[in-house]
């Protein structure tokens, strides 16, 4: 196959993109163009963090409750991240149950948040919708069957294309408004079969994620928040018995079936034409806290099913071993006082707010470093560690997806490299679940029903959770006072990684980096910014939910 | 005969940020205060976006609480429905992820999307970090619920007793 020309022009100057779409929270990007080639970057997260002012004071055990309303979608992995650093605090182990109910759900949810990120935030990205209409759905119907074993027909395809016309002719485009392949775009390089494949799983994925989100609810009593984590362990007693788990297990078959059936054989269709951006939107070094500890092992790091690791200079070769002391939080570029470089047990948050478009100060993210290094976290960091460390489950799903690409490893290090990885990452856990599901039965089956233990909360004691969220490497870092309640309590979230500022040395951030040496074809529609963007799958908590209606052509309110 | 028709009662916001947690205090106050019949679901939907799908599907009929910036002073309640909730539009363009109307539309397009209603205020304050509403909004906050009663009561949903 030949590989694809990449669009390009010859504009020179500035682009900004403010806000980002399909980003959860609020994201700029300021980038420098020169010759249609993207020379610099800034990544500005303009939500204000400080979640330690609310925490401060409380009962460490209250605070699962707050941190997981810092975000609409991670709840789940924020409430175990600051369960882990209680736990850490606690310094005693919990029951073999609650871990493997916590990895379950935890499972679950990177096969939901993936598979979202895949269709529903990325995919219009190199997907052209409007073009799916130009499509032949018998040429995709067979497109499909030869990609897949799914049984799909023409007259599918046909009935995905009414819908799509039906729903542009209404003018509510939703998902598809300012979308920037509208009226064509050069860099979008799919054939209108591709295109109509990869719509209709769109909407098939909107139906799926529906089930696969009622499968992290089923331990967890039909909340969307999580209700069930306590430090010592979980208190769902309702995940024991075999119906719950039946009902669990059914969803999580469904969803791995899709994933398998679906998911990846529509990321390699899609890769395959969009090879040249193996070259594009990749990073230097990477760092993975590893996910899924053994049973009666949760917070043995290095005993988890995918191990943490540190990778320079892209030397796969030479996996360094994580040490949490290395990381601290520098706000020399950032909208907070001072410049020095600290620990997130002493991280402080003095807000100075410069201004908007500051190319000295410039975001209210910190700027994360590991031995002084800026790292890339997620799943390309995750799967390269675990690659490299020849893991058994997912050393093998990257050389197929390097053979079907035809690639080396070497295009890992790009834009396709750290989406192709998501995909890789799903399949891994989605099939290693199935062990979980029969471990966690047998353990039942043996007699042992213990779910938790009782645990004071600590005085004068620090801990730290770390959890290799969908996103990349998330820890949460406390400190208790003589009373046990929060004197510190700072969140080093994955966005914060990855998108986020210039360090005390001046050093950018893992996105900005990526960014640079992109091309641009459409100066007034960047595509090919949103595409490295939406790879890293970024998340600018604080998530709101604030209908705003003053925008509205006619304020026709019923004031009630 | 009973409305027989599924109802969700879903707050909706961040209550990390003073009144955008508003409608989740008020759907709080509704579940503590009243016991409902079967078929009425009360709902603390946060900011979860697409992950609040399955509970939007589950019903025929929606009734969000939310806070609405709306043309008239922070305190005011807004009705939207129909195609004035249509042309409204999310906080600061479209986040698919949390973003309420594309939820919505995610549902239509997923194959159901139920009648809805939103009921909401004005905030005073949705930017400060804080997870007390403002005094002005929790002084509101009975008002506001009695307004949702009435609403609903016009539907021929009401709760069953005082709890």
């Amino acid at each position: 196959m030949s590989q694809t020309q990449t669009a390009q022009s010859n504009y020179t100057g500035p682009i900004v993109v403010d806000p980002l779409t399909r980003i959860e929270g609020h994201l700029r990007v300021e980038v420098e163009v020169d010759n249609g080639i993207i020379k610099e970057a800034r990544c500005c997260g303009t939500l204000f963090r400080g979640l330690e002012t609310i925490l401060k004071g409380r009962d460490p055990r209250d605070a699962q409750h707050f941190t997981q309303r810092t975000c609409g979608v991670c709840t789940y992995t924020h409430a175990l991240a600051t369960t882990r650093a209680l736990e850490d605090a606690i310094n005693k182990p919990i029951p073999a149950n609650a871990t493997y109910i916590r990895n379950l759900v935890l499972g679950q949810q990177f096969l939901h948040d993936h598979l979202v990120h895949f269709y529903h935030l990325h995919a219009l990205d190199f997907v052209d919708v409007a073009n799916a209409l130009q499509a032949d759905p018998a040429k995709t119907a067979s497109i499909a069957t030869s990609i897949s074993p799914r049984k799909v027909k023409a007259e599918d395809f046909k009935q995905t294309q009414d819908k799509l016309k039906a729903f542009v002719e209404s003018g509510q485009l939703g998902p598809f408004t300012n979308a920037y392949f509208l009226g064509g775009h050069p860099a979008y390089q799919l054939s209108p079969e591709l295109n109509l494949l990869a719509t209709h799983d769109y909407l098939l994925a909107l139906r799926v994620q529906v089930e696969a989100a009622r499968g992290m609810a089923v331990f967890g009593a039909k909340n969307p928040h999580v209700q069930f984590m306590v430090g010592g362990g979980v208190t769902c007693y309702e995940a024991l018995t075999p119906e719950r788990i039946a009902e669990f297990k059914d969803i999580y078959k469904k969803t791995r079936q899709f994933i398998e059936e679906v998911y990846f054989p529509d990321l390699l269709a899609v890769a395959k034409e969009y090879k040249n951006w193996a070259a594009y939107g990749g990073t230097t070094n990477f760092m993975a806290f590893g996910e899924f500890p053994v049973a009666g092992g949760e917070r043995d790091l290095e005993t988890r099913w995918l191990r943490p690791g540190v990778i320079y200079d892209r030397k796969i070769g030479e996996v360094q071993k994580f040490d949490p002391a290395r990381i601290a939080e520098h706000v020399r570029h950032s909208w907070y006082v001072g410049a020095e470089a600290k620990t997130p047990y002493e991280g402080e948050t003095n807000p100075s707010f410069t201004k908007m478009g500051d190319k000295d100060r410039y975001s209210w993210l910190k700027a994360p470093r590991y031995s002084d290094t800026a790292m890339e976290t997620g799943p390309l960091a995750q799967v390269l560690v675990a690659y490299a460390q020849g893991h058994k489950t997912v050393k093998p799903l990257v050389d197929t997806v390097l053979k079907e690409l035809g690639v080396d490893a070497s295009a890992l290090f790009s834009t396709l490299g750290r989406t192709g990885a998501r995909c890789v990452e799903t399949l891994a856990i989605a099939s290693q679940m199935d062990t979980w599901f029969k471990e966690y039965e047998n353990n039942i089956a043996k007699g042992d029903k213990k779910i938790v233990e009782d645990y004071p909360a600590p005085k004068n004691a620090k801990g730290v959770g770390f959890v290799n969220a969908p996103r990349g490497g998330l820890s949460h870092w406390l400190v208790t006072d003589g009373d046990a309640r929060i004197g510190n309590f700072q969140l080093v979230v994955p966005t914060t990684w990855n998108l986020g500022p210039r360090d005390a040395k001046d050093v950018p951030g893992a996105a900005e980096q990526a960014l640079v040496g992109t091309p641009v074809a459409d100066p007034k529609r960047p595509v090919e910014i949103l595409r490295t963007i939406h790879s890293f799958d970024p998340c600018i908590a604080c998530a709101v939910h604030v209908i705003d209606g003053r925008t509205n052509e006619v304020h026709k309110f019923k004031v009630v | 005969m009973e409305d027989p028709r599924r109802t969700l009662i879903l707050g909706v916001g961040n209550i990390l940020l003073r009144d955008e947690g508003f409608g989740v205090r008020a759907v709080e106050r509704l579940a503590r205060e009243h016991l409902w019949p079967e078929g009425v679901r009360l709902l603390d939907g946060g900011t979860k976006g697409l992950l609040l799908m399955p509970d939007i599907m589950d019903c025929d009929l929606l009734v969000v609480l939310d806070v609405v910036l709306g043309p008239e002073a922070p305190g005011t309640f807004y009705r939207l429905e129909g195609e004035d909730l249509r042309r409204s539009l999310g906080f600061r363009d479209s986040m698919h992820q949390t973003d309420l109307q594309d939820t919505l539309i995610a549902c239509d397009l997923a194959g159901h999307r139920p009648e809805t209603i939103v009921l909401g205020m004005h905030p005073f304050d949705w930017t400060t970090l804080a997870a007390e509403l403002t005094p002005e909004a929790e002084a509101l906050l009975p008002a506001f619920c009695d307004k949702v009663l009435a609403t609903l009561a016009a539907l021929g949903i009401a709760p069953t007793s005082a709890a």
